[in-house]
């Protein structure tokens, strides 16, 4: 072969090659075809159902209705420029505290506060923060020492709001959300809240004569058949008579998680349990190593009460709120048996050592057969 | 040079015998004599070759054929030329003396494909010439399958032209794409979402053609959706050329932009005349049904699922109940129905063609009756089609005028029971019925069983059209001729549906509808080449189409009884009316065309094109769209560097740009629509129709293309290659936009959406045996890889749009999203299924397990991502996945021959393409209501959940009281999303020709005869029955008509 000969080959080859290279270059690469890229949506019209935030301190609380408009999700979320109305910096709600966190489902049918206690494990969180569903979340390890609550005179100036702003980001870009405000609730340790008026955590006024300061409004039972032994008419908890009321307070002397549940005839004795006949204690309360004595039935209980969301055999029918019934029965008329029940749907948040005290205000329920 | 100076002589003496020759013939004209010449033909191989027509005479004159062993023996004048012709070798001349002669002529093939002649605006050029990408096909690549609808017979023979066989309906075509995704128009919803079908030009003998009239209305079509392509028989196709650049398709203007399709029919070229006939005799089988478990199975079956998941007594009570359940010895329920058996059958079909063929290039004729039946493997389905196509051509021997006339005639008929066709919705539910039922009979006449049985439903579709060409040349070069041909298609539907069908009310329903053409060419073309350097060629043409449709319905609610079925409108109050469809078109379109091609030395080639379409549907503001073109190509082998290169036969570089403008507007669209609104003061009040918005600003779809080509051959064509690679943008795509109801209308169509389509083509060609053996092996390889990315969206949706899909029960919905592939699912993520109640996640705040519509999940459910994170399966957890459109098409065809045997191979591929397997989605959840009348179905073969701890990859299915609220085989998830990758063999066919010497004794003149089988076997990873049959959004939905399997046995004979 020859010197030219093999010049004209390689130019043959090089021709033949090189117009390949060249094709398959144009053809595959996508910078050269100058295609947008593709990249993770974000919409400017991502919103929240309310940017004024209201919770209530020392309890947990998840908020926001977060509509991502069909943004690529996951999404992170952060919360930027935390000021005053004013323009102070808001730092208090970003300190962590320890707070417990769920690690297992709750079910109600544990059989020790070990076993629930197992389902949980304390975390260092901060007091406020938001997740990447975009719900924030306010600790329940937040109290009014922690966090400034609302002013008791209940004014809403904006020096006292705490504004803050939302980045929401995703690698298609950022949008904030602008000016959320977080007016806290001061302290509501148990509800019902109706005894305690929520602004100044002072005795809530009686709805029926608001201005008198020696009248205060308070928890209110249910009453099914209760008949008063006195008037022998059905007993009443309303606006106008208030035969029976309800208190949910602390007390000394417990183990620091104790439930206690109290009677309370109108001499301010307290009554045996042992009359509300048809009770049974131990199914109650979602509590452990009942006692029960003379003036009360006391229950080692985990707090808050109860613990989720969700309804078991504690609860009321949509889980909100634990639920008591106490049951009591006597002969009626005719000899066949009639009951009565009292109750109250309440929850309680901060741990501690409660009682809750029904209080026969004006005349004992009759227990005597009719 | 002594050598080379007697070369002088002898030539210089041998011109001078020969003038004196020509003188003495001049002479003695009157007094000719004749001589005898005998001898034979063979071909390269030394084979002798039968067939051959010998011509002599000024103007040539056929003489005659060689016979079987290439011998003849003609008289001829004595000193004339004789000349030998057969199709597919080159012509050779040779001159004979005043004696007897014996001839030995060896003719040799012609076998480089650069001297194949393609078609480019109406105008045959050579391919050696051609700038533009395209692919063609000749009779004898098409495999002996009997088929209604020829594109089937094209699967995976053509680089970049997907095909998918997505229904195997008697009559009806599947979807065809020339270079990926042309649109991302949508229409209908839940399985019927169809994707507005972008099929290529159909250019059939030179008149163009829509294919896809018949289906532009997705599944919601009225009328029979008999494709016009199902009326083409095989057997008189001669070629089929596949053009797909815009380069190649811009001369055709906007019906081009989405390819062309050119199919040439057989024309006569026999001087005997010569009568063949072929005849198919197939049988279609359905595919794998679903298996069902039948009588005491189901009802085992059933109970056993009650017993295992009921929440409470209620449920046993419930058994109570249901008689089906608790009463098995009452004869009604003591059945075991096949109800699928009642509706799919095997079914044994025939097809006839017979054609006639004569004449020479004088003069010749063709004519081709066809028959071919297909009865539907779904029972009250089926096709039949007619046709007719006479032909003929005259050109006197000067060859300067030439006359072309031909006319067919098409009948197709279809039942399409009671679906409409592509769907068969009835018997899909049919099907689903519990076996403890009682079988159809008498008694049980009622219901839907009788409608998708005894519904009478007659369609059919009859096509005329005749064809006048003429050309003449003027002078050397300069050729002018036009084409006129009018179409006229009726097109009609009768369904009768019988009372105990219709709530024993007998209902009558009619359409009629008839689309015609009138379409005129006139062109003038003109070739000149200057010293065999400089070749020039001019093709102006114009055209003008006159097209038209108008269709109406009626329809009778309820007729007086069974044996009156017409005429209707005896009854005013169970008229349900109907008139004109909405899909009335009156059309005027001229169009004007140039194309100038230039080459140098046949060797550097430069096209242009520009061609003005205008037409009365487009709007004032875009009258005219314009198409330009150009094309560059380089013939390397020509180059001096290259010539003594003899392992190449060829080497050429094709460069090409092009534009096709599409209008999209039409005069609804941009003026918007008046109705009749009742009146107002005695004034007849006509005002605006609100559910669009007129957009007078609407423009033309763009579609631009470039393509860069290389075509090479080595080795005496032993490979072949043919590589591309393009670019197509579409721009101004019109999208439909969903409006806001506070702007009183309720869509606007706009423009602003855009697709880019980029990929590679690739066909590889090998002739591995050497060319004197016996065998003859030929394999072909084709493939191209295609990415559609979206380009653009109307501004105002920031780069995403997802079309929601409003069926509670199907949410399928398709997202669009810039820079993406461009149509893409919008499903939740399936992760797999909870093995055990502790897999499934706590909420750490308010430690409450993750839930679906107040209904924790537990094991056996499925592990749907929570994706934004809140431990609640709700209307946020979508995302983009999945593309529905395949990355990779492509097939393989294998041609094996020994002598008169041969065999042939066709398979395809299409590979990475989602598929949304809604059939077993279905399937599964026929177990969510064991006390229902459904079948039920084993799930042995299914990877299911079944006791805490199974890592599976379905949900537990027997869990019929949460299943409302989990809903664990919804069919928004990825769940379904399955890669509907596959290799399917399409057909295999075993051809024998019998020997000619025993043929001839039997007084025919050639016998052939064939099996073949088509269909025959699919490999995919893909878990439902086919991974093919699914619509081109690519949900695979068990109310689709199944693709049968056809094994058939064909014979072809001529007389």
């Amino acid at each position: 072969m020859t010197n030219t000969d093999m010049r004209r080959h390689a130019i043959t080859y090089t021709i033949l090659l090189g117009g390949l290279g060249i094709l398959l270059l144009v053809g595959s690469c996508k910078k050269v075809l100058d295609l947008p890229e593709e990249k993770e949506y974000i919409s400017e019209n991502i919103n929240y159902g309310s940017k004024v935030l209201e919770p209530i301190l020392g309890r947990t609380s998840l908020m926001g209705q977060f509509n991502s408009d069909n943004s690529s999700l996951p999404l992170t979320f952060e919360i930027v420029n935390a000021r005053y109305g004013d323009g102070r910096p808001v730092t208090d709600v970003f300190q962590t505290r320890p707070t417990y966190v769920w690690i297992a489902p709750y079910d109600g049918k544990e059989e020790s506060l070990e076993a629930i206690e197992a389902k949980r494990k304390i975390e260092e969180r901060p007091l406020f923060e938001v997740r990447e569903s975009g719900q924030f979340i306010l600790w329940a390890s937040t109290n009014n020492e922690l966090i400034a609550p609302r002013p008791t005179d209940s004014s809403n100036l904006v020096q006292d709001i705490r504004f803050f702003d939302l980045k929401v980001s995703n690698s298609g870009g950022d949008v904030f959300i602008r000016d959320f405000q977080l007016i806290p609730w001061r302290e509501q340790p148990y509800f019902p809240f109706t005894d305690t008026n929520p602004y100044t955590g002072e005795p809530a006024p009686d709805p029926a004569d608001p201005n008198n300061p020696d009248k205060q409004n308070y928890i209110r039972p249910r009453l099914t058949n209760v008949i008063g032994g006195q008037s022998n008419r059905p007993l009443e908890s309303n606006d106008n008579i208030k035969d029976v009321v309800v208190y949910i307070r602390p007390f000394e002397g417990g183990n620091g998680h104790n439930l206690r549940l109290k009677f309370m005839a109108p001499d301010g004795s307290f009554m045996n349990p042992d009359v509300f006949n048809e009770t049974k204690w131990s199914e109650l309360i979602h509590g452990f190593n009942v006692v029960k004595t003379e003036e009360y039935v006391q229950y080692d209980v985990a707090y808050p009460i109860p613990l989720v969301n969700l309804k078991t055999q504690y609860t009321n029918s949509n889980g909100g709120s634990a639920s008591l019934d106490i049951d009591y029965s006597r002969r009626g008329f005719g000899g066949g048996l009639t009951y009565a029940a009292f109750g109250l749907d309440f929850n309680i948040y901060r741990p501690g050592d409660w009682e809750i005290v029904f209080h026969f205000r004006n005349q004992l329920p009759k227990f005597e057969d009719e | 040079m002594n050598n080379s100076i007697r070369n002088t002589f002898t030539m210089k003496t041998a011109r001078f015998i020969a003038l004196l020759v020509g003188l003495l013939v001049l002479g003695q004209a009157h007094a000719q004599d004749n001589v005898t010449i005998a001898g034979n033909v063979i071909d390269e191989n030394r084979q002798p070759l039968g067939g051959v027509t010998v011509f002599a005479g000024r103007p040539l004159r056929a003489l005659g054929t060689t016979d079987d062993n290439g011998n003849f023996r003609f008289s001829v004048p004595a000193n004339s030329t004789i000349v030998f012709r057969l199709i597919g070798y080159q012509e050779r001349s040779q001159s004979v003396g005043a004696g007897r002669e014996s001839l030995r002529i060896q003719l040799a093939p012609d076998a480089n494909a650069l001297e194949e002649v393609v078609i480019r605006g109406y105008q045959a050029r050579s391919k050696e010439l051609s700038t533009g990408s395209s692919f063609g096909l000749t009779d004898k690549d098409l495999p002996d399958v009997p088929t209604a609808n020829i594109e089937q017979l094209l699967q995976g023979r053509v680089p970049g032209m997907n095909i998918q066989l997505n229904t195997g309906a008697p009559g009806f075509r599947g979807s065809t794409q020339i270079r990926g995704l042309s649109t991302i128009s949508m229409t209908g919803s839940g399985n019927q979402s169809f994707l507005q079908p972008t099929s290529p030009l159909y250019v059939i003998d030179g008149i163009p053609m829509d294919a896809d009239r018949a289906t532009e209305f997705g599944f919601q079509q009225q009328g029979p959706g008999i494709s016009p392509l199902s009326l083409i028989p095989q057997e008189d196709i001669a070629s089929i050329e596949i053009l797909k650049d815009a380069q190649a398709t811009s001369l055709y203007g906007s019906m081009a932009a989405y390819g062309v399709i050119i199919i040439t029919t057989k024309r006569g070229n026999s001087p005997i005349p010569r009568v063949r006939y072929t005849h198919n005799s197939f049988v279609r089988t359905p595919p794998k049904l679903r298996e069902t478990l039948g009588g005491n199975l189901e009802r085992q079956l059933k109970l056993q699922q009650i017993y295992g998941n009921a929440k409470d007594y209620l449920d046993l009570w419930l058994i109570a109940q249901t008689p089906a359940l608790s009463d098995s010895l009452n004869a009604y329920w003591n059945n075991s129905t096949d109800w699928q058996d009642y509706y799919y059958r095997t079914i044994y079909n025939q097809s006839h063609n017979l054609a006639i063929d004569g004449g020479d290039q004088l003069f010749n004729y063709k004519a081709n009756l066809g028959y071919f039946s297909d009865q539907g493997i779904i029972r009250n389905t089926g096709f039949t089609r007619y046709n007719t196509n006479l032909r003929m051509e005259y050109q006197p021997a000067d060859r300067r005028f030439q006359v072309i006339g031909s006319v067919t005639g098409q009948l197709g008929q279809q039942s399409v029971g009671d679906g409409i066709g592509m769907l068969q919705t009835g018997i899909a539910e049919n099907g689903l019925s519990s076996t403890l039922l009682p079988p159809p009979s008498f008694y049980q006449a009622g219901g839907s069983h009788a409608s998708a049985i005894s519904t009478d439903n007659d369609n059919a579709t009859r096509l005329i059209r005749s064809n006048l060409e003429a050309s003449y040349l003027f002078i050397e070069g300069l050729r002018a001729s036009t084409s006129l041909s009018y179409e006229f298609e009726s097109k009609t539907e009768d369904t009768f549906t019988p009372a105990a069908a219709n709530n024993q009310f007998a209902r009558v329903y009619s359409y009629n509808g008839r689309t015609t053409q009138l379409y005129n060419r006139n062109s003038l073309s003109y070739s000149k080449g200057f010293n065999d350097t400089h070749n020039l060629f001019l093709n102006f043409f114009n055209e003008f189409r006159i097209a038209g449709r108008q269709s109406a319905i009626s329809r009778q609610e309820r007729s007086p009884n069974d044996q009156l079925q017409g005429p209707i409108g005896f009854d005013g109050y169970f008229s349900r009316g109907g008139g004109l469809l909405n899909d009335y078109a009156d059309e005027r379109a001229a169009s004007f065309a140039l194309a100038a091609s230039y080459d140098f030395k046949k060797k550097y080639v430069l096209d242009l094109s520009y061609r003005l379409d205008g037409s009365s549907v487009n709007g004032f503001e875009n009258l005219y769209a314009r198409n330009p073109a150009i094309g560059l190509r380089w013939n390397l082998e020509k180059e001096n560097f290259l010539a003594d290169r003899d392992w190449l036969d060829y080497a050429a570089l094709r460069l090409s740009w092009g534009v096709n403008i599409i209008p999209t507007g039409t005069l609804e669209r941009i003026y918007g629509k008046f109705n009749i609104t009742g009146n107002y003061n005695g004034q007849q009040g006509i005002g605006l129709d609100f559910d669009q918005i007129p957009n007078p600003n609407l423009m033309p779809k763009t579609n631009t293309q470039y393509n860069l080509g290389l075509d090479f051959s080595l080795f005496d064509g032993r490979l072949e290659v043919i590589y591309d690679t393009y670019y197509k943008k579409v721009e101004n795509e019109m999208f439909e936009q969903p409006l806001s109801n506070i702007t009183g209308f309720n869509k606007l169509f706009s423009n602003g959406a855009g697709i880019v389509n980029y990929g590679h083509e690739l066909f590889l060609m090998m002739r591995p045996l050497p060319i004197t053996s016996d065998f003859n092996l030929s394999v072909s390889l084709t493939g191209a890889i295609n990415h559609d990315v979206l380009l653009s969206l109307p501004d105002n949706f920031d780069g995403q749009f997802i079309r929601w899909e409003n069926n509670v029960n199907h949410l399928q919905h398709v997202i669009l999203r810039v820079g993406g592939a461009s149509l893409a699912n919008y499903l939740r993520i399936n992760d797999g299924v909870f093995a055990t109640d502790q897999d499934v996640p706590v909420d750490p705040v308010t430690g409450l397990l993750y839930q679906t519509n107040g209904q924790f999940f537990q094991g056996g459910d499925p592990m749907i991502r929570d994706l934004n994170g809140d431990y609640v399966l709700d209307g946020f957890d979508y995302a983009r996945t999945g593309n529905s459109q395949p990355i990779f098409t492509g097939g393989v065809s294998i041609l094996l021959s020994y002598k008169d045997l041969s065999l042939m191979i066709n398979g395809s591929y299409t590979g990475k393409r989602t598929i949304l397997n809604n059939a077993l989605a279905q399937r599964l959840g026929m177990m969510s209501n064991p006390f229902g009348n459904r079948a039920v179905v084993p799930l042995n073969d299914v990877d299911m959940w079944r006791q805490p701890g199974d890592v599976a990859t379905y949900p537990y299915a027997y869990d019929y009281r949460r299943y409302g609220t989990v809903q664990p085989f919804r069919y928004d998830q990825t769940l379904w999303a399955e890669d509907g990758s596959y290799f399917k063999i399409n057909n295999v066919v075993l051809n024998y020709r019998l020997n000619r010497d025993m043929v001839r004794s039997w007084g025919l003149d050639d016998l052939r005869v064939y099996i073949s089988a088509e269909n025959l076997r699919t490999f995919s990873r893909y878990s439902g029955p086919n991974p093919e049959n699914v619509t081109n959004m690519g949900r695979d939905i068990s109310e689709g008509y199944p693709v049968p399997r056809t094994y058939n046995v064909g014979v072809n004979l001529s007389f």
